[in-house]
């Protein structure tokens, strides 16, 4: 008979419950702050739903109306160094952590209420109205509420998509020597995806300052958590990653303002993650003015029992049994916020010209321009104008043979040793020499602090170095060992990096670069042999390079490091081995953005390619003997291609061949030829003509694998056909 | 009834010709007289007028398209007419795909390839011509565009023969060569700031591949076929031409034609040619042709390429009417307003560089022509005359003589003769 012996985790995991005497020791002045903000952060909600009602909020508003106590009880403790994100359902965690922001020592409910939060409700109101005057301009909405100054960095639609992001900021926090901490709130909807488990082992493997704030409402939309988790108990996840985690009533500010007191003094001291579950309740349906009763997933009596715990009743009830407000100020503090609501709508909304009585309309001069639609998509690039950019033949200095890898390798250590904010990240970048390359050789024995080897989490660590760019105090590069993992993290590349900056108003910065192998032709199959380029330039927000050679490489990658914009880098192994001229012990060299390299002049025909495919098309046309023009682009995303070039180009030679290696569907040259068909219609005298490698994705096999992907021989035989006709 | 308008026969012995131009539009009314059509051999372009009144109602030729002599190139009739009359006439032409080609094999012009186009399409026009869609890429619909050339006129070589870019270069090419003697000075002038516009296209290329007009084809073939075909030798001979150049002077202002040295030395070899006709002769292949008069070619150099116009009868013209009539086709062969028969005929060129400083240069004998007097500069330099230094006006001849019919012997006593003459001017007049 086998013996059982019982495991304990090594992290615990403790309910906390308050009793009435935990509430006669709270100080009157932390009762009546939360008290104030409890009645704030209702009355606005509520008038939020009633202009849904009116059909005058645009999109989804999802009211926390019933969950405010997590909320309060949390932020109140929080400092403006401390950071909180969190999910589409976030009006209440965003003005919590705005009015502890503007009034630390709590808002008087007996007083007006203050100039500044009036302010802030109304840039509130207005975000979520989709106003010109709100945080993001009304880009953002009622899901992507931010405000930097405040420590709000801002919520989001994707569940569990804020998480990582959260992480960087911790991370952030952490490397640079504050005591600070991040807050990332999410629902029990969230706790099964994998972005989420991905960052409690990240946060716990690294230690970050991060509370994992769960407010277990029961509900996903209509799904109730025990339909989707055998585990129910939310805050018992953490200790299977080593997280320290607390269950609490979430209807009870006071219980969840003693729980983040032991979290933060946990945080503070270094000791890693936390996790915080809430039991709450949001008395209305997913969004909308109705209950979830409503739409019978639950039952009235339900929603009835847990009204009967409401968190602002709960703290108003404490406070007139301690005497320290009567219950006719408790209603003159809720009046004036109803009051000053309704003066707030009157600021926003005028009746409806030939409507019905009562009917409203948002005031004309409130929207936005439409002309802003696609501004901020990318920054101005402002941040490169004092830069001295060269090309190759601008130096003086002597010109010496370098490999591709080995200028990876030079450029990276000579950014992190005269930038202390670059920091590498990425799978094995600190082991095996310098990653499974030797891109990063060197790097983690001189910086090992900013070299970090990361789980098998593309979610997690680009997601984490999302949150470091955005947080600004440092410039991450991120490591994705095959390009093909794009796929695994792609809301924090596409939805997040991406889009954070036009999201939320077009003014932040997110300084990420990624670099992304190209491994076509080392047989390494399906699944990691594409070329990310044609599914990057569809993203808005990034910049790509695709450096062919060892000195584009080094001016390429630090004009990326400088840029605000996130940047991928593309590299292709068939170029890791490659050597060309680099100017002798220079890695400070720029190029500017947007500046294509023609690398054959010529009349007959453009070709226009990039990366490794430069070389083999070089070589076609020396075979074929065409007197082919071969522009190498450099830059390839929508704001940065060389216009100028490809225009001159194609005027010239009034023939166009675009050639790129990877497969069809997911290839680059599609968007381009559609520009230049527009752009360029005059001048072509042929149909743009492409080459791109096959509908399948390499095989292993490598018969299979040549047969996938295009080069030389391709390219060639392009050309031969284009000669004839 | 409509009635077919074909190729004429522009030239003796010429089996096809070019559509040059059309100068009415299709539908518009012409007078009797009026020019309707222009077309071009190798060395004439030649306006063809109505003989009645009419309209064009079918183009059965595109502009650039060369065309079999007697083969139809239009229908006309009354501005009236029934289409369905001009479609059954076309449609009983039964237009053979043969029936406007006739190039040299390798020579293939976008016209031929055009013609063959239509044949295969069972239309008589070509498949970008008039009515249906033109096939043209964007640039070439540029191109045509800032040059004014309406596309209908280019013919495609492209897939499904659209119109490239090539094509509407070789086109402006072709209507530059024949427009220029239309269009005068001034307009001649149009297509090139057009041709700059476009910048890019022609000013980035370190060169630029000029296609060949139909006079440059000609030049091309036929001084090869000379130099191949043509044993040539060469006799080279100094003269002294003070005299001469008095003889010119005397003449002068006289019969209102400034007589010049090279018809002084053209009117010299029709008097040599009556004194040794052994070279006033031509080789047939089979036969020595043997001429009567002394029918002379002279080179003019013009912009758009060499031509020789024939003065015929020399010897039979006083020395201002030879004046007169080689300024005269001079002047037509720079308006590329001679005439084909104007260029036919002869058994000897001269051709002068003289004005050049050239000293002296062998030339290639234009075919069928036995011989060509290449005249350089007259320039005073230093004589001996029975042992005496004197200065004199010198000036180097050189003969290029076929030696099929001409012998050596034969053409060095023409050449004495010929020296003699410019020595003694006098001569000159007998």
């Amino acid at each position: 008979m086998p013996i059982h012996r019982a495991i304990e985790p090594g992290a615990a995991w403790t309910e906390l419950v308050v009793t009435d005497a935990d509430w006669d020791a709270a100080s009157a002045e932390l009762l009546t702050a939360m008290l104030s903000q409890l009645v704030l952060i209702r009355t606005f909600e509520e008038f939020v739903l009633d202009l849904a009602a009116k059909g005058l909020i645009h999109g989804p508003a999802h009211s926390s109306i019933g969950q405010e106590g997590g909320a309060v009880g949390s932020c109140i403790s929080l400092t403006s160094r401390d950071t909180v994100n969190g999910s589409h359902r976030g009006h209440h965690q965003f003005l919590a952590k705005v009015l502890t922001h503007l009034h630390p020592d709590g808002i008087d409910p007996a007083k007006p209420v203050p100039e500044d939060v009036r302010e802030a409700l109304l840039r509130t109101l207005r975000e979520i109205c989709g106003l010109a005057r709100g945080f993001s301009r009304g880009r953002g909405g009622s899901m992507h509420l931010r405000w930097d100054e405040a420590g709000a960095i801002g919520t989001n639609a994707i569940v569990g998509g804020g998480v990582p992001l959260a992480a960087g900021s911790a991370w952030a926090h952490k490397h640079a020597g504050t005591d600070a901490v991040a807050v990332s709130y999410f629902g029990d909807g969230a706790m099964n995806i994998g972005s989420v488990l991905e960052t409690f082992n990240l946060a716990a493997a690294w230690s970050l300052p991060l509370c994992f704030f769960v407010e277990n409402n029961q509900y996903a939309v209509s799904t109730h958590i025990a339909e989707v988790t055998a585990e129910t108990r939310l805050s018992g996840r953490g200790p299977g990653f080593g997280i320290r985690s607390w269950k609490v009533d979430g209807m009870d500010p006071l219980a969840v303002h003693l729980v983040l007191q032991e979290a933060l003094e946990h945080l503070r001291a270094g000791r890693g993650p936390v996790l915080v579950e809430a039991e709450v309740y949001r008395y209305f349906h997913q969004n909308g003015p109705f209950p979830g009763s409503a739409f019978r997933y639950r039952t009235k009596e339900e929603e009835r029992q847990w009204r009967q715990r409401d968190p602002l009743d709960t703290v108003a009830r404490h406070l007139v049994r301690r005497g320290i407000l009567a219950q006719e100020d408790i209603a003159g503090c809720i009046q004036q916020a109803k009051e000053l609501m309704a003066e707030l709508g009157e600021v926003i909304l005028e009746p409806k010209p030939d409507g019905k009585p009562n009917e409203k309309r948002i005031k004309p001069q409130e929207w936005p321009d439409a002309g802003i639609v696609d501004e901020g998509v990318r920054g101005d690039l402002s941040e490169l104008a004092e830069l001295p950019f060269t090309d190759l033949g601008d130096h003086a200095g002597e010109l010496v043979e370098s490999s591709f890898i080995g200028a990876i390798a030079g450029v990276l250590a000579r950014r992190m040793e005269t930038d202390p904010r670059v920091v590498v990240m990425g799978e094995d970048v600190h082991r095996l020499n310098g990653g499974t390359n030797g891109a990063t050789r060197g790097l983690s024995e001189r910086f090992p602090e900013r070299v970090l080897g990361t789980p098998i989490s593309e979610n997690a660590f680009a997601g984490l170095g999302g949150g470091l760019a955005m947080d600004g105090r440092f410039r991450p590069i991120v490591e994705f060992m095959y390009a093909d993992f794009m796929w695994v993290a792609a809301d924090q590349l596409f939805n997040q990096i991406g889009k954070a900056r036009h999201m939320f108003g077009g003014t932040g910065t997110v300084p990420l670069v990624l670099r992304s192998k190209v491994a076509m032709g080392t047989g390494y199959g399906s699944q990691h042999s594409m070329d990310p380029a044609g599914i990057f330039a569809t993203a808005p927000g990034w910049r790509i390079v695709a450096p062919s050679t060892p000195y584009d490489y080094i001016g390429l990658m630090n004009t990326a490091l400088a840029c605000d914009d996130p940047v991928v880098v593309l590299e292709h192994v068939d170029l890791y081995q490659s050597r060309g001229p680099t100017i002798a012990d220079d890695y400070d060299h720029y190029l500017p953005v947007g500046k294509a390299a023609v690398r054959r002049r010529g009349s007959a025909i453009t070709v226009i390619t990039y990366l490794a495919m430069t070389q083999y098309v070089l070589a076609a046309v020396e075979d074929v003997g065409i007197d082919a023009e071969v522009i190498d682009l450099r830059w390839l995303d929508r704001a940065s291609l060389d216009w100028d070039t490809i225009a001159a180009s194609v005027q010239k030679c009034n023939t166009v061949l675009i050639a790129e290696q990877g497969t069809q569907g997911t290839s680059y040259g599609g968007w381009l030829a559609d520009e230049i068909q527009r752009r360029l219609f005059d001048w072509l005298d042929a149909p743009i003509e492409r080459v791109t490698g096959g509908e399948a994705s390499p095989s292993i096999s490598k018969v299979l694998e040549r047969a996938a992907f295009a080069g030389t021989e391709e390219v060639a035989a392009k050309l031969r056909q284009m000669a004839e006709v | 009834m409509p009635e077919i308008l074909r190729m004429p026969e522009v030239a003796a012995n010429t089996t096809e010709a070019v559509v040059s131009s059309w100068n009415v539009s299709l539908n518009t009314p012409y007078a009797a007289g009026e020019t309707i059509v222009t077309v071009e051999t190798e060395k004439a372009a030649v306006d063809i007028e109505a003989e009645a009144e009419g309209t064009l109602l079918r183009l059965l030729a595109e502009e650039g398209q060369t065309v079999a002599v007697g083969s139809p190139i239009a229908v006309w009739g009354h501005p009236d007419e029934n289409q369905d009359a001009v479609d059954a006439l076309v449609a009983a032409l039964d237009l053979p795909a043969g029936s406007t080609v006739g190039g040299d094999a390798g020579n293939e012009s976008p016209a031929e390839v055009a013609a063959a186009g239509a044949a295969h399409d069972g239309a008589g026009t070509a498949s970008s011509g008039h009515g249906g869609r033109i096939f043209a890429s964007p640039i070439a619909r540029k191109l045509a565009a800032e040059a004014g050339l309406d596309l209908a006129a280019v013919v495609g070589t492209g897939p499904n023969h659209s119109i490239r870019r090539r094509d509407v270069e070789a086109a402006l090419a072709v209507s530059r060569a024949a427009g220029a003697s239309d269009s005068g000075p001034d307009t001649g002038a149009s297509p090139p700031p057009a041709r700059q516009e476009t910048g890019p296209v022609a000013v980035r290329a370190d060169f630029e591949d000029v296609p060949l007009s139909r006079m440059r084809q000609a030049i091309a073939r036929r001084l090869v076929d000379s130099k191949h075909s043509a044993p040539h030798f060469y006799l080279r001979a100094t003269v002294r031409v003070d005299r001469l150049l008095d003889v010119r002077r005397e003449l002068g202002g006289d019969a209102g034609a400034a007589v010049t040295i090279n018809d002084l030395i053209v009117r010299a070899v029709a008097v040599a040619h009556s004194r040794v006709p052994g070279l006033n002769v031509r080789w047939n292949g089979d036969s020595v042709r043997q001429y009567r008069h002394a029918d002379i070619a002279i080179a003019v150099a013009t912009e758009h390429g060499l031509v020789t116009p024939v003065v015929c009868g020399v010897d039979t013209m006083s020395i201002g009417q030879l004046a007169r009539r080689t300024r005269e086709l001079i002047q037509r062969a720079h308006n590329r307003r001679l005439r084909q028969e104007e260029l036919e005929g002869g058994s000897i060129t001269v051709t002068n560089l003289g004005m050049f400083g050239i000293e002296e240069f062998a030339a290639i004998i234009n075919p069928p022509h036995a011989a060509i007097l290449a005249v350089g500069a007259a320039s005073q330099q230093p004589h001996v005359v029975d042992g005496e230094l004197q200065v004199a006006t010198i000036m180097r001849l050189c003969l290029s003589v076929d030696h099929r019919p001409v012998d050596g012997a034969t053409a060095a006593e023409w050449m004495r003769e010929l020296t003699g003459i410019l020595e003694h001017p006098v001569r000159i007049l007998a």
